[in-house]
């Protein structure tokens, strides 16, 4: 068709073709180019290491909530005129181990940009008065979420399953709120000084680039940046499984969210994984799996429902977890019916056709999570960071492929027991007689 | 490319072709965009809850709801229902509902696009609307309503929709009134399936990686059996009346933060008063160089803040929405929000405050078009303010506004009688 926006037929050659990987200084860089028309997107991180159980993880989502503040160059509203002119985005987060960074610009401004985001990183400015100001909307969104039933049952679980030193502990909000006062600005100069610097630090830059451009924006701008010496201090087991029931009482709130979970073994590195991810797809992985179909679809109990792997990694095991939101008056019948559903998948695992269908689900999603540039920078970072080499993106369908029924099945046997499932709600519930205070 | 037989070229406007299938009046576009081997397929319904009367209220949304309970080719009974066949092959699909317009979609790998068609097609007339299947989503939509309402911010903006107008149908929220989800019947959905769900008021939108001859094919082969509506769409008349005077709501419920949120009328999203307000909520909220970041957030009255102007149908608001931050109180945060709106009616704004907005939107055009989702997307809410080019002039549009403009908007439409204002005031409370 006589369009000035089609190109011909998308490109389909292997990602290990089409992905440039370099290393740029102390960054390992991944450029790929495609047809998006002047519009460039980056994913990237490095590795921190928070001592999680000194509350560490907190120091960094403070030093993060402060890059944008001010350089030692550029005032705040600096900071904000040069992107904001430009139209452009840059993010940073803390994310258990690393500190991610993500942006988008169009194409001229990517070399500004990419200059701005190193001067944030290796040399902010950390104002008293600024650090005053984020404490307080740190505070603001703690006590936010203690209003969110969603995250304070997710909250609650984690704190059955894992220990503080384990990265996806999250500590009671009145507790962080208590830390966060005592926190003084030195502390939050010494751990971007103790933990901010190039290790493992990955750059995934995507769309309608100028590969020569970046590579040098990159050399210029974070040459020097070295490595910090923190050690790793985390528990990478979640072993800490205890079955049974707990509350988090939030008046006012009528729909419950429940999150039933317990710790499993592996990491997203093990062959075990994908055959996990893949039967667990099975019970509750989108609308046709066998959740939804049952206590939505058959018997109208609730909103929504699902099941999945939670906060594995590459560094550290996660958990197997069930979510659902039910209204007061059902959350007794609804948690009996999930659980009734749970134990036939363990006991009977998946069948030859279920499997097959959520193979070409898994699939065609990854191919359909991959139409934008955040979503291939997104893909190729997380890649990057679990330590597998650009091809595997290639290789991933023919991985899903291989997985056979029996051993979908074994996997379900071998780290799935519905006895062990902790069960935690947050919203207007009575309390049932088991119930612990949420730890 | 030769327009395909049985479809009349209307027009091209940014690089999307508009077609209309002469069997029965649907209109498509068509965007051929080769970023990656996908495609997305959306069926814009010009049917929202702006349709709906007292009594249905949430029957766009319940409907919805029912789309995906089958029709007799696609159903759960045979193992193919629209979830069943659709995700099978690794669709994302959906549906949503909002004040002007209902849309299905499915975002896929390219050559499953057959299937896409034939589900939207078969499901245009053929919807099974059961009385079980009512019933046994009575109830998921009421857990939906339970969950909206733990919001408490949620909470505000609809009770300050719902102060704002009075007469208008955006008087109530899309998912409708509590009582009417309880009551309504199987036979008041399908009366309202029956209305509105024709292909004279639909759009279908096709962008990605396709040879369009061959899609506006299957459009043709799946869609030209559908007859036209013996009658024609109910033409929704109600005006708001004008506002004349100041209206104040308060929502109290267990919490810990408070919010104020501030609404003026506006007018409909095709007005050209609509960009410069557009242009005018850019300066006033957009990022950290905006006028009300730099004189809420960052002096910690604030710990967030975000506006908008609505481009709706039919007039909406202009809206500011903050949040408060800890120990600060609602009536000081509405009063420098006022301060900062007093400015802009009295000075205007400077040149590099408009050059700076223009670009942010200039950008944010860019990556609206990065994937075919976010095409689609815009399309709809373009389609739903009543002309899809509406997403491709939106530049240019943006681009004529002046700084004039802007004050003379800010002068017209940010005045006290036409403005609704609400407080989430958190209640400290304990569970037994």
């Amino acid at each position: 068709m006589n369009r000035t926006t089609h190109t011909e037929g998308a490109e389909l050659r292997p990602f290990a073709e089409r992905v440039t990987e370099r290393r740029v200084g102390p960054c390992r860089l991944l450029a790929l180019p495609t047809p998006a028309q002047s519009v460039v997107t980056w994913r990237g991180s490095f590795m921190s290491f928070p001592e999680f159980d000194s509350d560490e993880d907190l120091l960094q989502h403070m030093v993060v909530s402060l890059l944008d503040k001010g350089t030692r160059r550029l005032d705040r509203f600096a900071v904000a005129e040069l992107l904001e002119n430009r139209g452009a985005q840059v993010d940073f987060s803390s994310d258990g181990l690393y500190v991610d960074l993500s942006g988008r610009a169009l194409k001229e401004d990517v070399p500004d940009v990419l200059g701005l985001v190193a001067e944030q990183l290796r040399d902010p400015l950390f104002d008293e008065e600024e650090f005053e100001k984020a404490r307080a909307r740190i505070a603001a969104s703690i006590q936010r979420s203690m209003e969110n039933t969603g995250s304070q049952a997710s909250g609650s679980l984690t704190r059955h399953l894992y220990t503080r030193t384990h990265p996806n502990y999250t500590p009671e909000p009145a507790e962080r709120l208590e830390r966060l006062e005592s926190i003084e600005l030195p502390d939050v100069r010494a751990y971007h000084e103790r933990h901010f610097g190039s290790n493992a630090f990955t750059l995934a830059v995507v769309g309608d680039i100028d590969e020569d451009e970046i590579v040098e924006a990159v050399a210029s701008h974070f040459a020097g940046w070295s490595e910090h010496e923190a050690p790793a201090h985390y528990t990478s087991k979640a072993d800490r499984s205890r079955a049974g029931r707990s509350v988090v009482p939030i008046p006012d709130r009528q729909n419950v969210d429940v999150r039933m979970g317990h710790p499993v073994a592996f990491r997203r590195t093990d062959p075990d994984y994908i055959p996990a991810y893949l039967a667990t797809y099975v019970l509750g992985g989108n609308f046709s799996a066998r959740l939804m179909q049952t206590i939505r679809d058959e018997m109208g109990l609730t909103y929504g429902i699902g099941a999945g792997l939670y906060g594995v990694s590459a560094e550290y095991s996660g958990h197997w977890q069930v979510a659902v939101t039910l209204s007061g008056e059902n959350v007794d019948r609804g948690i009996e019916e999930t659980m009734r559903q749970v134990r036939l998948f363990v006991d009977e695992g998946v069948t030859n056709e279920e499997l097959s269908d959520k193979k070409t689900t898994v699939v065609g999603s990854f191919q359909v999570g991959l139409a934008t540039t955040s979503g291939l920078a997104s893909s190729l970072l997380k890649n990057a960071e679990r330590g597998f080499d650009v091809g595997y993106l290639d290789r991933f369908p023919d991985e899903v492929e291989a997985v056979t029924r029996e051993f979908a099945n074994a996997v379900i046997a071998r780290h799935l027991e519905p006895d062990d499932l902790h069960i935690a709600m947050a919203g207007t519930v009575e309390a049932p007689m088991d119930a612990a205070a949420s730890p | 490319m030769e327009v395909p037989s049985g479809f009349t070229f209307q027009e091209e406007s940014g690089g999307i072709a508009s077609y209309r299938l002469d069997a029965n009046d649907m209109d498509v576009l068509l965007l051929q965009e080769a970023a990656a081997p996908v495609v997305t397929f959306m069926v814009t319904y010009r049917v929202g809850s702006r349709n709906e009367s007292l009594g249905l209220t949430g029957a766009t949304h319940f409907l919805e709801h029912l789309m995906f309970k089958g029709t007799e080719r696609f159903n759960k009974r045979t193992g193919t229902s629209v979830f069943n066949v659709l995700q099978r092959v690794g669709a994302q699909v959906n549906a949503t509902t909002w004040l002007d317009r209902t849309n299905y979609f499915e975002l896929l790998p390219k050559e499953h696009l057959p299937l896409a068609i034939e589900v939207e097609a078969d499901r245009m007339r053929g919807a099974l609307i059961e009385e079980r299947d009512v019933e046994s989503e009575r109830t998921v939509i009421l857990n939906e309503l339970d969950r909206g309402e733990n919001d408490a911010t949620r909470n505000l903006y609809h009770a300050l929709w719902s102060a704002a107008f009075v007469a208008h149908p955006y008087h109530h929220p899309t998912i409708g009134w509590r009582s009417d989800v309880e009551h309504v019947t199987p036979e008041g959905l399908r009366h309202f399936y029956d209305t509105y769900y024709w292909p004279d008021n639909a759009t279908l939108s096709i962008i990605g990686d396709v040879d369009g001859a061959e899609a506006l094919g299957l459009v043709r082969e799946h869609f030209s059996g559908i007859r036209r509506p013996a009658g024609s769409v109910p033409v929704v008349h109600t005006r708001e009346p004008i506002q004349r005077g100041e209206r104040r709501v308060t929502v109290r419920q267990s919490g810990q933060l408070g919010a104020v949120m501030i609404g003026f009328k506006s007018p409909p999203g095709l007005s050209p008063d609509t960009d410069a307000l557009d242009v005018l909520s850019v300066i006033l909220s957009a990022g950290k160089s905006s006028r009300l970041f730099r004189s809420l957030t960052d002096r910690g009255l604030t710990t967030n803040l975000f506006g908008g102007a609505s481009r709706f149908r039919d007039p909406g608001l202009v809206y500011v929405f903050a949040m408060l931050a800890p120990n600060r109180q609602h009536e000081e945060v509405e009063e420098a929000i006022y301060a900062v709106l007093e400015d802009v009616r009295r000075d205007g704004i400077s040149h590099e405050e408009l050059q700076r907005a223009k670009n942010q939107r200039k950008a944010q055009e860019a990556f609206g078009r990065d994937g075919p989702f976010a095409v689609a997307s815009q399309l709809n809410e373009a389609i739903a303010a009543g002309d899809w080019r509406l997403y491709t002039t939106i530049r240019d549009r943006i681009e004529r506004v002046t700084r004039e403009d802007v004050r003379r908007v800010a002068r017209t439409y940010l005045i006290e009688d036409a403005r609704t204002v609400g407080f989430y005031i958190p209640v400290q409370e304990t569970v037994e």
